[in-house]
C-alpha cells in the first residue's frame, strides 16, 4: 500500500531530522536536519490528504524558513574562517553542555509521560475510518480563506508586513561614525 | 489504512525532541530550530485532527495559518540574533544577560 509506505518513510524522515537537530554538535548540520524533518511532515501532511498544506509547508519552510536559518549562521561567523569556527564550535559548550542536556531530556520525558496517558486513552477509543478517499482541498480552502477565515487572512497580511519591516530594521547595519562633520 | 494514533506519536515526539532542543541548546540560532520543530507538531496534529474527526478543513486553514506566522516570527527572530551578535560578537545564550539582576 502506497500510503502506508510513504506514512512510515516521512514518520522516519520526521524523527530521524528531530533527532540530528537535538544531538548533532555542528550548528550547519543542524539546519540540515530541520530541513529533512520538514520534508518528513510535508510526507505527513500528503499522506493526510492535505496537498495545498504540503505544497506550502515545502515552499514556505523548505525553502523560505531553513534558507533564512542557514544565512543568519553564516551572518553571524567573524571575519574570517577561523574566528568563525571560534565563535561557533571553541566557545565553552557552544551548543549545550551535559547538564543542559539532562535537564532537557528530562523535561521531554516528562512532558511524554504525562501526555502519553492522554494518547493512550485516544488510542483506545480510535476507531479505524472508512475507505479513504483522496480529493483536492484547494478549492475548498481558497473559498474558506476569502468568504468565512477573510479576517484572520487580512490580519496575517499585517503581520506579515509587520514582521517584514521590523525585521529590516532591527537588522539594519550599524551607522558608520566617520569623523563628526557629516553627522 | 493508518488512524489518527500513529500521526498523535509522531507529533508528541517532534513536541518533545523540540522541547530538549529549546532546553537543551546554547546557541540562539539552534533555539529557534526547536520553536519550528514545536510548531511543525502542533500543525500536524491540527490537520491529523481535521481528517479523522471533524471531516472538514478548519484544521488544514489553521495549519496553514501556524505556518505563516512561524514564517513571520523566524525572520524576526534571526533579525534579533544578528543585531545581538553585532552587538556581542557571540551567539551563545549565556551573553544575553543585560536583564539579569
Amino acid at each position: 500500500m502506497f500510503v502506508s509506505f510513504l506514512f512510515y518513510l516521512s514518520s522516519a524522515l520526521t524523527l530521524a531530522g528531530a533527532l540530528g537537530v537535538l544531538f548533532t554538535r555542528n550548528i550547519m548540520y543542524a539546519c540540515i536536519s530541520l530541513l529533512c524533518s520538514l520534508i518528513g511532515v510535508a510526507g505527513l501532511y500528503v499522506t493526510l490528504g492535505a496537498d495545498l498544506v504540503a505544497v506550502t509547508q515545502t515552499m514556505v519552510y523548505v525553502g523560505g524558513v531553513v534558507i533564512l536559518m542557514l544565512f543568519a549562521v553564516m551572518l553571524t561567523g567573524g571575519k574570517d574562517f577561523k574566528s568563525r569556527m571560534q565563535v561557533m564550535f571553541n566557545y565553552p559548550d557552544a551548543m549545550g553542555n551535559k547538564w543542559t542536556y539532562g535537564v532537557g531530556i528530562a523535561a521531554a520525558l516528562v512532558f511524554l509521560a504525562y501526555s502519553a496517558q492522554l494518547i493512550w486513552k485516544i488510542i483506545q477509543s480510535a476507531t479505524k475510518p472508512e475507505v479513504e478517499t483522496f480529493k483536492s482541498t484547494v478549492e475548498d480552502i481558497g473559498i474558506s480563506l476569502i468568504s468565512e477565515h477573510v479576517l484572520a487572512f487580512e490580519i496575517s497580511s499585517v503581520l506579515l508586513l509587520g514582521a517584514l519591516m521590523g525585521a529590516a530594521i532591527i537588522a539594519r547595519p550599524k551607522k558608520i561614525i566617520t569623523d563628526g562633520e557629516d553627522s | 489504512m493508518i488512524g489518527l494514533a500513529p500521526y498523535l506519536i509522531i507529533s508528541l515526539a517532534l513536541f518533545c525532541i523540540g522541547l530538549a532542543v529549546m532546553i537543551a541548546r546554547k546557541n540562539i540560532v539552534a533555539i529557534l530550530l526547536g520553536i519550528e520543530l514545536i510548531l511543525n507538531a502542533a500543525a500536524l496534529n491540527f490537520v491529523a485532527y481535521s481528517k479523522y474527526t471533524a471531516q472538514n478543513l478548519e484544521g488544514h486553514v489553521f495549519s496553514l495559518f501556524i505556518i505563516v506566522v512561524a514564517a513571520a516570527e523566524a525572520a524576526v527572530g534571526l533579525a534579533i540574533v544578528i543585531r545581538f551578535f553585532q552587538n556581542k560578537e557571540s551567539i551563545h545564550i549565556d551573553e544575553a544577560s543585560v536583564l539579569k539582576n
